[in-house]
Parts: C-alpha cells; structure tokens; sequence
C-alpha cells in the first residue's frame, strides 16, 4: 500500500513520465486489494481474464476492467468493513440512483498532498481570510453528495471568516436562496477581506445576471477568486459559452479571468483535477486517462474522441479502480496547450444519450464540428 | 413555469392560481362547452404551424436528437382527417351526437376536469394526452414531466394562441417532483386521472385520486418479437434496426426475441446470425447513441458474470451492442440501448408463460411463415398482447388503433341518459 502514498506525496503533480513506474506499482496493489476483498470484483477480474501481475507497463491500464459509473448505481460495492471507512459519499443522483464510494483512511492521508500541492500550484492557497460565497449545497449529516464535500472543502485554501449558501438547508430541504447570496456579495465588495465564490457554474451564471438585474454590480476586494467545481451539466439548457461567463464575472464583481479556477473530478474518481491558466485540464500524476472508441470500448490515440475512462489507485474502500463515465471527450499532448505544463489535456464534450438530451445533442454537434476538422 | 388562461407564468404565481382554480374550473364548466370543431380547426392550424417550421428551433433546443423525427411520424396522428376517424373508430358513427334511446337518447358529456400525470420517455406525449382531452370537452390540467424542459409549455401555449376559446381547457404545471400538495390539490379537483408512466407512478397517483375519480391507467407495457419458422432476413434486419432505434425505451419497443423452439442449440445458432445484424444497425447511430450503447453493453455484461453469477445462459457481445441468450421464458425488461434479451419459447408455452403478464403485455412483433401467421396472432391475442405487428412496425402508430386494448375518448367521457 505504500507504492499509493509515493505516489500521492511525489514532488512534481504533472510528471507523468516520471511517475509512470510508480502509477503502475500502486494500480496493481490496488486492484490487488479489490481482487482480495469484494468478491464481485473478483469475479469480474476473473471472467474478464485479468491479474494485477499483468500491468508490466502503462499501456496495459486498459486491461483493468473499466466499470461504468452506471454499475455503481446499481450496486453498492465496498471492499472494506463499513467501520474501516470513516465516509461514505454518493454522486448527486438526478435520476434517483447514485454511486456509493467508500472512502478509506489511507486515502483521505493520500489526498491530502494532492490537494495541498495543487492548491499551492494553480495560487488558490491564500493566508488571508476571505468570505466564502457557496452558490452550492449547504453541508448537513443528510447530504453526502461528492460535490457538496468538494465545495466545503474548497473554501479552506484561505481562513474562511464566513459563508453564506446559495442553498440552504432549512427543515429538512434545501431553500434555494440566490438573492441572498447576491445581495452578501454586494455586502463583501465594502469588506477589508477578500472574496471567494465557490460554486456550480451554472448558479454563478444564474447568480450574476440576476445581480446585473437588480443593479447589485459590486467591484470585490482584490485578491477575490471564483471557484467553480461540479461540471456545466446541471441546467444545460441554458448552456453558457465560457467566455461569456468570465466576461459577466468582470463585468458584475471585478473578477479577471485569471482569478477564476475551474475544477473537474467525480464520485467514483475523487481526483482534484485543476483548469491551468488557459483553462484546460491537465492529467496530474494521480491519474491516467483513457479515450474509448464509442463502439467497441478499445483504446483510441490521442486527440479522437471517445468515452472519458478515468483511472487512479486512490480509494481502497470501493473498486472504483477504473471507471467508464457517461462522458464524451478527448486528449491532446499536453505541450499544445502552451501553459507550461507538459501532461495531457482532458476536454470533456458533454454527457451522452438520451437522459440528458441537450448535452447530448451539443456534445454530438460539438463532435461532428471536431470530426470534420481533424 | 405555469401556463394558465393562455398565459405564462412564473412557478411563484403557483399558491395563487390554487386557491382560485376551483372557481376558474366551475365558470368554464358552466359555459356552454367546447365544440369539437373549434378543437379540430385548432390543431390544423397548430399542424400547419409545425409542418411551416414554426417550433423547430424549440424542438430543436428541448428535445432529444429523434425528437423531429419522432414528431414527423406523429404528424398524420394529429390531422384533421386522422382525428375524425379516431373519433369515428372509438365513437362509433353517431361521435359526439346524441343517440336516440327508447327511453330518449343518450349524450355522450365530457368526465368534466382531466388531470394528465404526463411521461417523460416520449416527447410530444404530454400535449397528445392534452389533445385527447381536449377532443373530448374536457378542461385538462396536466403535470409536466421532470425531462420536458419548456418543449409542452411551447406547443400548448402556440395551441390556445392560435385558437384562444381552448384557453381556459388547458392547464399546464411544472411541479417539482416532491410537492406533493399540490399535486394533491390538483387531484381534488379532477374528475378524471389520466396516468402516464411506470409502476411507481400508477401506485402514486392512485393514492391520489379521490374515491369517485375515475383513474385512467397507461401504465409501462412490455412488448417482443416472436419467431417461428426460418426468418426472413430483411425481416430480422428490420428488428436489429427497431431494436436499436428505439433502444428498448418505449412500451412497444421490444425487450425479448421469443424463438418457437426447446433447443438451445438453435437459440445459439440465432443469437450469432442475429448479432451482426444488430451490429450493423448500432453502426448507423450518431456517436452520443453509440456511446450510450457500447456503456450498457459494458453494463449489461458485467451484471451477466456478477448478478447471474451461476446461472447458465450466455452473452453475445457485439461492438455497441450484445444479446444475452437466457435459460429462462419470462419476458422481462431487456438491458436496453441495443442490448436485448433471446429466449426458447415454443408456441404450446406461449400462453401459460405470458398468461402471467397480462395486462402488461402491448405488442408482438410476429415473424413467421405465411401460412403460420394466422393461427399465432390467434395466439397471441389469446395471450394477452394488445398490437400484432411486423417486425418493422413495432413502434409504428397507425391511424384508429386502440391504446393498450382500449379507446382511450370513451374513458375520458360518461354517456349520459336523458328519458324523453
């Protein structure tokens, strides 16, 4: 199990190359462990006729079974008594089901230099107190969703004086209050201390132009960022071109582009992926990446786009090892970028199918533009 | 948002609009009614307006990629010609007339107020349910489904513009699904339930409608193909491409391939003549389908080896597509997205296995020789099914067929005796 916490606590989080021994080391003890004590995984390592043995080099990840965040939706999966795992946390759930992740204590001690590294990395780490503007969840013991976790967690990189919800927890459900959280931020732009929003994208486009409504345009303190974790998918209908959204943000608060920091991770993958500075993600050493084709799930090479495939030896309390997410999207050579950072970026193109329709179809459009430029 | 009198609203206006609906509803129904002319010349011109374009960009923004599509095949459905002959088929000649009694005669009169619990797995379904409250007089007040996204509110609101007598018929709410008390209220008030949806659903609204409201099921059906005989290959291409096309989600769309055999041999034998069939409707999909496919055939693997895990059967995995061959006779819900079910059935089982489903059973896609065809559908009907069709017309409506066994006009009206 050490081969996970080297890994974790090694120096430089984009040095792929570097650490490519090490990944290994770590996915084999881990899938290991999974083969060891959750009998289904088992099964599925037998039938599909892998061994941990086998990942003698990187490219034989794909041989890990990849299970689709759907199988963790119907089957709540664990490979650790429940008083090993101090939490559980599940996936929002839209549609009434949720994953269950069980998450272990070596890997909260393993996430905690991926987070901190980071942090310091992409300037979120701050000594100054700020006040936190959650357009998100208000944490209680009822919610254990991933993201409402994710987003308490992100207002630590500076002292939190305060925090106020977009969503607040009244009485058992959540009260929707977006005016509120308007009228704080315009309370915090008179304030000595910084700001930080934290939030889903969407509520922040939502959120602005409501304060672009009712004449509440605030310049905030210097020093103010913007966090936005919890991917577009949630109102897409309403679907914003990036751009606009950080054209409003310094238009209503006095927020520059470079002070907005976009995050990507999920439930079944707790990897605290950061936006660089123009915006893309890069894959940090905890993980590795693979693009399916949309047909016979093989490996595709960079830069086609296929199913997002994410895999990390992070959790021992679930084998969630290798995930297939509902996503579409595509890799490129991290040097295109051109922000210094020399690991591979992820673009995520949207959900696909039919339970969510408009993603689909503006992922599909998105594609067949793609396609035909390549 | 809420569309009421013609008018949209914001969802805030909702507490408001409760508390008088009941007087509302009252001075509609006491006005002189709506004329079943006045509701057909409204739909030709709200047809007119969809063949001109005129929602396109809505559709376009709302609903899911086969959506114009689907709305194309609908599209005949809703002419003036296709809604006089299904008021025709489900009347009788006499329609909406009185009929001469020896006692009288008897009128056949609206249920009063329909509340529509509408599906969300069929765009265009919502504003149908509407329609057919509407041809038949009633003031209809629907619960939109969580997936609409605007496209009924859309259609309806262009309905009462281009004929604003339908406005004060035609109610439509966006409930979040855990407001229960208003669904409630709405309940109070309808004579009429009109379910759409699966089981939970049906349980639900049960429970909602009041003693004395007539509850009006179309719960979630189960439908398949049945194969007798060596199978035409065009027939067989034709269910790999309504397999795949309509990736198991409609109550038409069809779970399990019934073979009319013992042998598993056979049954092995079809599955792999069948799956590059399957195969080469998969690879028509746009790549968002696909995906979805090859992530269910992912799924529907890894819960054949975990959750069969000792059961014999077999999995025929195919690029973005699979067939599992099952040991078993139920009809059951396929895997879905290109992944479908094959089972031994012979025909001497067919009516104590499906005799079990009744009531769930909707359509058997029958391919089988000429000459066998009559005494199978004999069969089937016996059975239970309530549409035998070919393999390519599973999910095909056709003009004057009934909804789950029944004309769904004559339960959205009480016939009303009148002594002279």
């Amino acid at each position: 199990m050490l081969n996970r916490q080297r890994l974790f606590w090694h120096r430089d989080p984009y040095d792929l190359a570097g650490t490519d021994h090490l990944f290994l080391q770590a996915a084999a003890d881990n899938c290991a462990w999974h083969i060891r004590r959750c009998p289904s995984y088992q099964t599925i390592c037998r039938e599909t006729g892998f061994s941990p043995e086998s990942l003698q080099s990187i490219e034989r990840l794909k041989d890990i079974p990849p299970l689709p965040t759907l199988f963790f939706k119907r089957h709540a999966l664990f490979s650790m008594p429940q008083w090993r795992m101090p939490m559980k946390v599940t996936s929002s759930g839209t549609s009434g089901h949720f994953s269950q992740v069980g998450f272990d204590w070596g890997c909260l001690f393993a996430e905690i230099p991926m987070v901190l590294r980071l942090g310091f990395r992409h300037g979120l780490v701050s000594p100054k107190p700020a006040n936190c503007v959650v357009l998100g969840y208000q944490p209680n013991r009822h919610n254990r969703t991933g993201v409402t976790r994710t987003m308490y967690g992100l207002t630590w990189f500076s002292p939190p004086l305060r925090r106020t919800y977009a969503l607040r927890w009244r009485d058992g459900s959540y009260v929707p209050d977006l005016d509120g959280a308007a009228q704080a931020l315009k309370r915090f732009s008179r304030s000595p201390f910084p700001t930080r929003i934290v939030g889903f994208p969407s509520y922040l486009w939502f959120g602005l132009r409501r304060m672009k409504e009712m004449g509440l345009a605030a310049a905030l303190p210097p020093g103010s960022k913007i966090l936005l974790a919890g991917g577009w998918k949630q109102h897409f209908a309403q679907e914003v071109e990036k751009s606009r959204l950080y054209t409003l943000a310094h238009e209503v608060l006095g927020i520059s582009e470079d002070h907005i920091h976009e995050f990507f991770g999920a439930v079944e993958h707790p990897i605290f992926y950061n936006a660089c500075s123009r915006h893309r993600f890069h894959i940090p050493i905890y993980a590795r990446v693979l693009i399916r084709d949309v047909h016979t799930l093989e490996p595709l090479p960079m830069g086609q786009i296929g199913l997002v495939n994410l895999i990390s030896p992070l959790i021992n309390g679930t084998p969630v090892t290798s995930v297939i997410t509902d996503d579409l999207g595509f890799l490129e050579p991290g040097e295109a970028c051109g922000c210094g950072i020399s690991s591979p970026t992820l673009t995520i193109l949207g959900r696909v199918g039919l339970t969510d329709i408009t993603t689909c179809a503006a992922g599909a459009a998105q594609l067949l533009g793609k396609e035909a430029g390549v | 948002m809420i569309l009421a009198s013609g008018t949209l609203l914001p969802d805030s206006h909702l507490p408001q609009l409760l508390s008088r609906l009941e007087q509302s509803l009252n001075e509609t129904r006491g006005a002189p009614g709506l004329k079943v002319e006045t509701v057909l010349d409204a739909l030709d011109r709200l047809v007119c307006l969809l063949d001109a374009g005129a929602l396109d960009g809505l559709i376009a923004q709302y609903a899911p990629s086969g959506a114009i599509e689907a709305l194309d095949r609908a599209r005949p459905l809703l002419t003036r010609d296709a809604l006089e002959y299904k008021i025709h088929t489900e009347l009788g000649p006499s329609g909406f007339s009185p009929r001469s009694r020896p006692f009288g005669h008897t009128q056949p009169m609206p249920l009063g107020v329909l509340l529509h619990v509408a599906p969300g797995n069929m765009p265009g379904l919502p504003v149908f349910s509407v329609v057919e409250g509407l041809l038949t007089g009633n003031i209809n007040l629907l619960k939109l489904p969580r997936s609409d996204r605007g496209l009924s509110l859309a259609v309806l609101k262009q309905l009462v513009d281009t004929e604003p007598r339908l406005a004060p018929y035609i109610y439509a709410f966006d409930l979040p699904s855990g407001d229960a008390a208003s669904l409630q209220a709405l309940a109070r008030l309808a004579n009429g339930l009109a379910v759409w949806g699966g089981d939970e659903a049906v349980a639900a609204c049960r429970g909602l409608a009041p003693p004395g409201c007539r509850l009006i099921e179309w719960g979630h059906r189960l439908s398949f193909a049945y194969l007798s005989g060596p199978p035409d290959p065009t027939e067989l291409d034709d269910l790999a491409r309504h397999i795949v096309h309509t990736g198991g989600l409609l109550c038409s769309s069809c779970q399990v391939i019934f073979l009319d055999t013992n042998s598993l041999q056979e049954a092995q034998a079809f599955c792999l003549e069948f799956l590059p069939r399957l195969e080469r409707a998969s690879a028509a999909r746009s790549p968002g389908d696909a995906a979805q496919s090859a992530l269910y055939a992912q799924e529907a693997f890894l819960e054949h080896i975990v959750d069969r895990a000792g059961t014999a059967g077999q999995f025929f995995r195919g690029a973005g597509c699979s067939i599992t061959l099952g040991q078993d006779r139920e009809l059951e819900l396929s895997p879905l997205h290109g992944n479908v079910l094959v089972k031994c059935l012979p025909r001497t089982q067919l009516l104590p296995v499906l005799g079990r489903q009744t009531g769930r059973l909707q359509t058997a896609g029958l391919i089988c020789p000429p000459e066998e065809r009559g005494a199978l559908t004999a069969l089937l009907a016996r059975a239970g099914v309530t549409r035998i069709t070919r393999a390519n017309h599973m999910s095909s409506s056709f003009s004057g067929e009934g909804h789950d066994g029944e004309y769904p006009l004559r339960r959205y009206l009480r016939m009303v005796d009148v002594e002279a």
